[in-house]
């Protein structure tokens, strides 16, 4: 970093400032390279311990580099899961550079703090911006802890492109498309205004000179750096908003790509693992007899919280475990079943009445309105426990040696792991190095450290580089589930249907809460309460967080509300939204995609439901056939606004496939807990969603507000068990008021 | 004991287990990572691999049985001066991998389906596909790359262009 | 928006909170050989507690490895992804209780002999469409022939 101007004018927000900075500099072989860095104005010494080691700014992201061959690289600080974002990403820096596409690269940038998420590091210096909550917890309840936080490079809360694009990619781009102009101005003394950029090139009309972007790499380091990059209005975006091809794609249909699970390390063993199948309880003894008989065995390890093979293969490793007898202390949570943590939920809220617990919300006064109602809808849902089932299982390769360690895996959270790594290491997190590669699916899971860890210990153990490897059946009996809820309703209507009360209590299992427990609609009075009940299981993110389940509670309600009200569940949602235009638009469009109020044959009914997530909204409606020996859900219509979609067709692909997600929880999803543990283990019992279940999907986006970015990892997600619910309400009059369907009798 | 099989029309030699599945010697003894481990009990098709043309599940089937048969992986698929297959052409036209990871089993069950069906209807292909798990839901996109690959459907970009 | 500050104080609190000490190790570690050196004889030979080498019964147990994956061998062993095999050799197909048959095996009036067995684990899918049994094509008779035997000794 050469030197460093100020693109902003530190502004007062809340307790913290913020300052972003461009800084460029050149590299051997005169490429040049641009960053945007961000210094915590006012960090106390803890802060700053953690966020900028060394002097000057520390926190650069979004990276562009120009070699003097013309490539350019776009160093992104997100990583792979299957959203496309890396290529998103680029897609935004090219544009406001004006990138030859054909010739820009991506690097995911290193795990080290130099790198960490600059935009998300951002949000914690200006609280009073909009963030997700999962990226943003709150000291009362904070599950993931603060200090957790500080470890910023994640990918997750649908944060990528609306954060680190919107904000810095495209500052770094336009910031260097501007240097590369002014050293091209200087060179051929011509003024900068009449420079003209397009693929890479710069070019003068007049004098009709031209060069490529490398030429000027090394001369456009030594331009003063931009206050403020003057970045692309939309009527002059080239890709952006446009359905460009992912970089990624090639490299996922000839085998080429390389996952966690690839790691190729010189020297390594494959370990299995089996952990106690109740989560606090340990490893008493182990009786390896016949394990050490085994053939390819190399080590048999009592862990403590979990027990090991490692072998020449990681087929013998998990033969060979199965051939370990274990004994596992007794725990508390061991006598625990389904329908006690049930009966716990509703004893719980029992207990809270219609004005106990927390309360989250409160306008008006619900209580007193439903008392004096013309009409009363009263409703109790359920939902159960939910493993994330990434297809790839979780897995890790450590290498530790001399007081060093090399991590290999594919992770959300890079800057976590690494620190988690380096402490159950008892090390420092810079002797720590971790290579993250493509992701086998995220949805949250692959933000826990808990299988780093483990990989870490036993390659400490063992002496060599050991790559640990769950299996299937180990992946779904220890994950960090979606929770379990109970969620009771009242409503309250006045003499004309209008609905003048909403009073809602859920149980409470893990933070960050996201949901916005309520109100989209406009509800004159609302009381909206939590209560937690403990629990001795491991919870987590899963796609979408809590609006997974809120959604639906709330989008079913709605439905019964409209029911006793006596109108259209669509009717109801427009009246209630009366005063969000984007809102309606979403639901509009959603409901003419499927020719709402239309005709339809008899055992089939059409659904919908609108969730506002992730600063996204998405309403969807979904066409059910009952005729059959179980609900066929046939088509899914979906609206999206995500406030300006950057790869449209990489949008799309996100709805459908949380619809997907949420289709499978929906019909399938379900964990359940016996003695303590958990009784799923692998895809027989946990279903999936196959291609001969699979719905039309139509999806149609709206670009509601170009400045401000929603998110579409998630929001797709929420809409569609509800939709999907009340269509079954409208095919055969029976409310669905427990998931998964699979538990529901058709006949 | 010693394997001999031709894989992805090489000679491979390997003195394994014979029990071992032929998902982890493809992975482990002959260093090809294409192929996937998801469930281990051929209940995703992450796994999928030819044996004599023939789509398997590599996890459940015993390297035993590819004695003196042969292998193709997703390494193999494309031509052998790297073209790559009308099928991996189409997954890249429609865009169908997000996190890609079933992808390897879902090409290979898709080029055994297409290989003894060059025309398949919406039912068959269901029926051919339903063994192999995409949890991130691209069933809509492979459905409609296979389509394309068969000539049966324009590819997006087509569409795009038209 | 509500719980969106963080109070300054709080935050440095929860930091000098952070810094845990080293994970434990190994509560016990067999080592049973360094990497690179060769296997002792006893570790080669698998299954040898049971029956002597070269004997069709162990052969069969050692090809079976594979169909464990999905198949316990214990009378009472709850349902996994494929039912139980004890007692399967002359018993009418799908006919354990607590698992989930498909209906073509439920339709199939198999009664499961070495020769129903045998084209069964040759080709599942080609003996009975519609099975579930997606995996466990065994292609080699002699294999096939000691799985069955194998079998046969599950009973009580």
């Amino acid at each position: 970093m050469s030197e460093a101007a100020e693109t902003e004018k530190p502004k007062k927000k809340g307790k913290w400032t913020r300052r972003a900075f461009i800084g460029a500099g050149v590299l051997a072989g005169g490429a040049l390279v641009v960053g945007v860095a961000v210094r915590p104005g006012n960090p106390t010494d803890e802060m700053k311990k953690r966020l900028a080691k060394g002097e000057g700014e520390e926190l650069i992201n979004a990276w562009v580099k120009i070699a003097a061959d013309n490539k350019v690289t776009a160093i992104v600080p997100h990583v792979e899961m299957g959203q496309g974002s890396q290529s998103t990403l680029a897609q935004m820096l090219a544009d406001e550079m004006d990138a030859d596409w054909e010739k820009v690269e991506m690097l995911e940038s290193p795990a080290t703090a130099r790198y960490a998420s600059g935009a998300i590091g951002r949000e914690f210096l200006a609280p009073t911006l909009e963030v997700p909550k999962i990226l943003e917890p709150t000291v009362e309840g904070s599950f993931l802890k603060i200090a957790d936080m500080m470890d910023l490079q994640i990918t997750g809360g649908s944060f990528s492109i609306r954060g680190t694009g919107q904000r810095d990619m495209r500052t770094a781009g336009a910031a260097a498309r501007q240097m590369l102009i002014a050293a091209a101005a200087e060179e051929w003394g011509v003024p900068a205004e009449e420079i003209t950029t397009a693929r890479s090139m710069l070019s003068h009309k007049a004098s009709g000179k031209s060069a490529t972007y490398g030429e000027f790499a090394a001369a456009a380091a030594a331009q003063s750096l931009p206050v403020r990059p003057k970045r692309k209005a939309v009527g002059e975006f080239k890709l952006m908003g446009k359905p460009m091809p992912r970089k990624d794609i090639p490299s996922k249909v000839d085998g080429t790509a390389i996952f966690g699970i690839d790691a190729k390390v010189e020297g390594m063993k494959y370990a299995a693992v089996k952990a106690p199948p109740v989560v606090g309880s340990t490893v008493e003894k182990i009786d390896a007899n016949a394990a050490k008989t085994m053939p390819g065995v190399l080590q048999i390890l009592n862990m403590g919280d979990f027990v090991a093979v490692i072998a020449d293969g990681y087929w013998q490793a998990q033969q060979a475990l199965g051939k370990v007898q274990a004994t596992y202390s007794k725990s508390e949570g061991q006598s625990l079943d389904q329908d006690a943590i049930f009966k716990r939920y509703s004893d719980a809220l029992d207990e809270a009445g219609s004005d106990g617990g927390d309360t989250e919300i409160s306008e008006g006064d619900a209580v007193e309105a439903f008392a004096g109602a013309a009409k009363k809808v009263t409703a109790e849902y359920k939902v159960p426990f939910l493993a994330h089932a990434t297809m790839e299982p979780m897995n890790c390769t450590v290498s530790v040696k001399d007081g060093k360690c090399e991590v290999w895996i594919g992770t959300q959270a890079p800057l976590r792991i690494r620190r988690a790594v380096a402490e159950s290491l008892g090390l420092g997190e810079d002797d720590v190095t971790l290579n993250n590669a493509f992701l086998g699916g995220g949805f949250g899971r692959r933000s826990e450290v808990d299988h780093a860890i483990m990989a870490a210990r036993l390659a400490k153990a063992a002496g060599y580089p050991v790559k640990l490897i769950w299996s299937r059946e180990e992946d779904t009996a220890q994950d960090f589930y979606r929770p379990s809820s109970t969620s009771r309703f009242e409503a309250g209507l006045d003499e004309k249907g209008r609905v003048v009360s909403w009073n809602n209590i859920h149980t409470h299992l893990f933070d960050p809460q996201e949901a916005p427990t309520v109100p989209y609609y406009a509800i004159p009075n609302q009381l909206v309460r939590k209560v937690d009940v403990p629990m001795h299981l491991r919870f987590g993110p899963w796609r979408s967080v809590d609006h997974s389940q809120q959604a639906w509670f709330i989008e079913s309600f709605v439905d019964e509300v409209a029911e006793a009200a006596g109108k259209d569940p669509l009717v109801l949602r427009r009246e209630l939204l009366e005063g969000s235009p984007r809102h309606l638009a979403v639901l509009n469009k959603a409901a003419k995609m499927a020719g709402w109020g239309s005709e339809m044959p008899g055992g089939h009914g059409r659904g919908i439901a609108l969730v506002p997530s992730f600063g996204s909204i998405v309403a969807e409606v979904a066409e059910v056939d009952m005729t059959g020996e179980k609900p066929k859900v046939s088509k899914v219509f979906c609206c999206a606004d995500v406030g300006f979609a950057m790869n449209p067709d990489a949008v799309k692909a996100q709805m459908e496939s949380a619809i997907v997600y949420g289709m499978t929880a929906a019909l399938y999803g379900e964990i359940t807990i016996k003695d303590g543990a958990v009784q799923q283990s692998n895809f027989h019992d946990y279903q999936m969603l196959r291609m001969n279940e699979m719905p039309e999907v139509e999806v149609a986006l709206i670009n509601g507000d170009a400045e401000r970015l929603g998110g579409a990892g998630e929001p797709g997600l929420p809409p569609v068990a509800p939709a999907v619910t009340n269509a079954i309400f409208a095919a055969t009059g029976k409310r669905v008021r427990e998931l998964p369907l699979s538990k529901m009798n058709w006949a | 004991m010693s394997i001999t099989m031709t894989v992805n029309g090489k000679q491979a030699e390997v003195d394994v287990d014979p029990a071992t599945p032929i998902l982890w010697v493809v992975r482990e003894q002959l260093e090809m990572s294409g192929t996937k481990f998801g469930c281990g009990i051929a209940q995703c098709g992450a796994c999928t691999v030819h044996l004599d043309g023939k789509p398997v599940r590599s996890c459940s089937t015993p390297v035993s049985e590819a004695d003196g048969k042969a292998v193709t992986t997703i390494e193999g698929l494309a031509g052998e001066d790297g073209t790559l297959s009308k099928l991996q052409q189409a997954w890249i036209s429609e865009q169908v991998p997000q996190c890609g990871y079933c992808q390897s089993g879902q090409l290979m069950s898709a080029a055994a389906l297409l290989k003894r069906n060059p025309n398949p209807s919406d039912e068959q292909i269901n029926a051919a596909m339903a063994g192999n798990v995409c949890r991130c839901g691209m069933y809509g996109r492979i459905k409609k790359a296979i389509k394309v690959a068969a000539g049966m459907e324009t590819s997006s970009n087509e569409e795009a262009a038209a | 928006m509500k719980n969106t500050a963080i109070g300054a104080a709080a935050l440095s609190l929860l930091l000098a909170a952070c810094g845990a000490d080293p994970a434990p190790g190994p509560t016990e570690q067999i080592v049973v050989r360094e990497p690179g050196q060769a296997p002792k004889q006893a570790a080669a030979e698998p299954a040898t507690d049971d029956a002597p080498a070269g004997d069709i019964i162990a052969t069969g147990k050692e090809a079976f490895a594979v169909c464990s994956a999905c198949h316990a061998v214990e009378a009472d062993a709850p349902a996994g992804p494929g039912p139980t095999l004890y007692g399967v050799v002359g018993r009418k197909a799908a006919s354990v209780d607590g698992f989930g048959f498909s209906e073509a095996l439920k339709a199939s009036g198999i009664v499961w002999n070495d020769a129903e067995l045998d084209a069964y684990i040759a080709d599942p899918a080609a003996k009975v469409p519609g099975t579930t049994m997606a995996a466990g094509a065994v292609g080699d008779a002699e294999q096939r022939k000691a799985i069955i035997a194998y079998l046969k000794t599950l009973a009580g």
